[in-house]
């Protein structure tokens, strides 16, 4: 197992792609944060909207998911699966290690995301000339639930890759179900909204409201929702992994 | 040189001890049988290699070679029968003694060539210096520090063969690997393949050119359709390779009873001409002579493998 997950975690650091992911996360929660805190509208005397600019670290999860789908979803298209396989014939040795693999790397994404969004996040507030309205407490509970979120996205893309294998189409059900399709659920469905994996997730952060004014499930619950998410992705992506025919 | 085995890999030496000797049976499809849909892409198939031979696996394309190696490797569940290697399925323990080359676009394109041996070394437990040594056998040097991306036809199938010796296989499973290669690439695999047996191993390597093989192998399983057409030692198949004698004469018909009563079977075409397969010109003058039967043409036509393997498969249906 640890051979495997040695193997794996070379894999993600040999190509180009995950270089590219953590660039753009970067990219994209300094982006949030700088555009959150210079909006006309951000009153950032008011701490939701507080939270709303420090947390843009959140995106680390996206991005995890993303390392996760590209594990099991680049393999296939390149063809290295066959090889990976004739190497390791227990096919759910190498889910596993891809798992492991990824959720060491979404762990890293999301101190990352986390770190980069509480740092210029607090230090755009100041520059506004806002007190920060945030505590101890509160920081703790944001990096590690980010932290936590984004492990456990990126296990949900591993499982939603090896269920899928088609990168392309993995990757824009991905972006469909969180731009679109979680969004829609909190318009006419909020309270099944509260319990799909992108609030769930966003709970973990000890945010109370998310962007829309449903509330969201406590942290703990949050993370429950999310892991039987991930728990039910891995599992079903298992299942047919071990199923199909390579060929 | 660098050595085809690893130097001190532990388990490779353990693995020498219970190394099948030569004539053991190394590779056993059995009524092996693979549907996918309503396509039968592999039918009722069964044959055995034993260890030290290299097998030519032909058929035209589509004839079900690929289906039936990736059965062999795991890759693939048969709809019937079952692929045994070392005598047990695919699996965990007989892995580190097989080595496959499947398909030459197998690589991703960003990661360099001893960075993907680089992966797969580290999930089989192989030392780091054996990427190296596996690198120098194939002739890739350099090359493997370059991304795949930037490689030849012929460099790729040189890295997927280096991937298959990673752990020092007894047996090689090659899936086309002539495809791409120059003819000295060709030339250089025909001997590595030829050393590789030498030393009592076993090789599988498909083809669907007979002739692109028939320099390395000792015996042909010929498939067709996704079923077997024939197993034969490639001297049975050179001595299918007779010629024929083609005979042009006034009364032709004259010579039929003649060339029977030596036992040879002739075959009249036209009005003044006829063929007897598998006899020499030298034989049919001296019958037609005894026989009394002016010759007005008297034409040796030579076959080749090639056209065996034609008519043994339906490249050589009408």
């Amino acid at each position: 197992m640890t051979a495997q997950l040695r193997s794996e975690l070379r894999k993600m650091r040999t190509t180009r792609t995950n270089v590219g992911l953590l660039l753009g996360l970067v990219a994209l929660v300094l982006f949030g944060v700088i555009a959150g805190s210079l909006g006309g509208e951000a009153d950032l005397s008011l701490p939701e909207n507080q939270r709303e600019v420090i947390g843009n670290g959140a995106f680390a999860a996206v991005f995890a998911a993303l390392i996760g789908l590209m594990a099991m979803t680049s393999e296939f298209r390149h063809g290295t699966i066959r090889a990976t396989f004739v190497f390791t014939p227990d096919r759910v040795r190498v889910i596993a290690a891809k798992v492991l693999a990824s959720v060491l790397v979404g762990i890293g994404f999301g101190a990352v995301g986390a770190s980069i969004g509480l740092g210029t996040g607090t230090l755009m507030i100041r520059l506004r000339g806002y007190d920060v309205l945030f505590d101890a407490a509160d920081v703790r509970r944001l990096v590690l639930g980010t932290i936590v979120m984004s492990a456990l996205w990126a296990a949900c893309g591993v499982g939603l890759g090896a269920v899928v294998r088609n990168q392309v189409v993995a990757i824009v059900a991905l972006f469909a179900w969180v731009f679109v399709v979680e969004i829609l659920l909190f318009q006419y469905l909020p309270g099944v909204a509260r319990y799909a994996p992108g609030a769930a997730g966003t709970a973990l952060t000890g945010d109370t409201v998310g962007s829309s004014s449903v509330h969201l499930l406590s942290a703990p619950v949050g993370g429950v929702v999310l892991a039987a998410y991930a728990a039910a992705f891995v599992l079903a992506g298992t299942v047919l992994i071990r199923r199909r025919d390579v060929t | 040189m660098a050595s085809l085995a690893p130097a001190q890999d532990r388990r490779a030496q353990t693995l020498h001890l219970d190394r099948p000797r030569r004539g053991q049976e190394v590779v056993a499809a059995e009524h092996l049988s693979k549907r996918f849909g309503g396509v039968v892409a592999v039918d009722d198939l069964t044959f055995r290699l034993e260890a030290g031979t290299v097998t030519g696996f032909l058929g035209p394309n589509g004839a079900g070679k690929t289906t039936t190696l990736r059965m062999l490797l795991g890759l693939v569940r048969p709809t019937a029968g079952q692929a045994l290697l070392f005598g047990s399925r695919y699996c965990e323990a007989t892995a580190p003694r097989v080595g496959a080359v499947l398909e030459a676009a197998d690589f991703h394109p960003g990661r360099t060539g001893r960075e993907h041996l680089m992966t797969l070394a580290l999930a089989a437990g192989v030392p780091a210096r054996r990427v190296d040594e596996v690198l120098e056998v194939v002739e890739l040097g350099s090359a493997g520090r370059r991304r795949v991306g930037g490689y030849s036809l012929g460099m790729r199938q040189r890295l997927g063969l280096a991937a298959a010796l990673l752990r020092g296989p007894e047996l090689l499973i090659l899936d086309e690997p002539a495809n791409g290669l120059d003819p000295e690439g060709v030339h250089w695999l025909r001997t590595f393949l030829r050393d590789f047996a030498r030393a009592g191993k076993t090789v599988l390597v498909s083809s669907h050119v007979l002739a692109e093989v028939a320099q390395t192998v000792d015996r042909v399983v010929i498939i067709d359709r996704g079923r077997l057409v024939t197993i034969a030692g490639l001297d049975e198949l050179t001595a299918r390779m007779r010629g024929a004698v083609r005979v042009r004469a006034p009364s032709v018909r004259a010579l039929v009873p003649a060339l029977a009563a030596a036992g040879l079977e002739a075959t009249v075409l036209d009005g003044d001409e006829l063929v007897v397969p598998g006899a020499s010109p030298d034989r049919v003058g001296e019958i037609a002579l005894a026989a009394g039967v002016a010759l007005r043409e008297l034409v040796e036509e030579s076959s080749t493998l090639e056209k065996v393997f034609l008519e043994l498969t339906s490249g050589g249906r009408p």
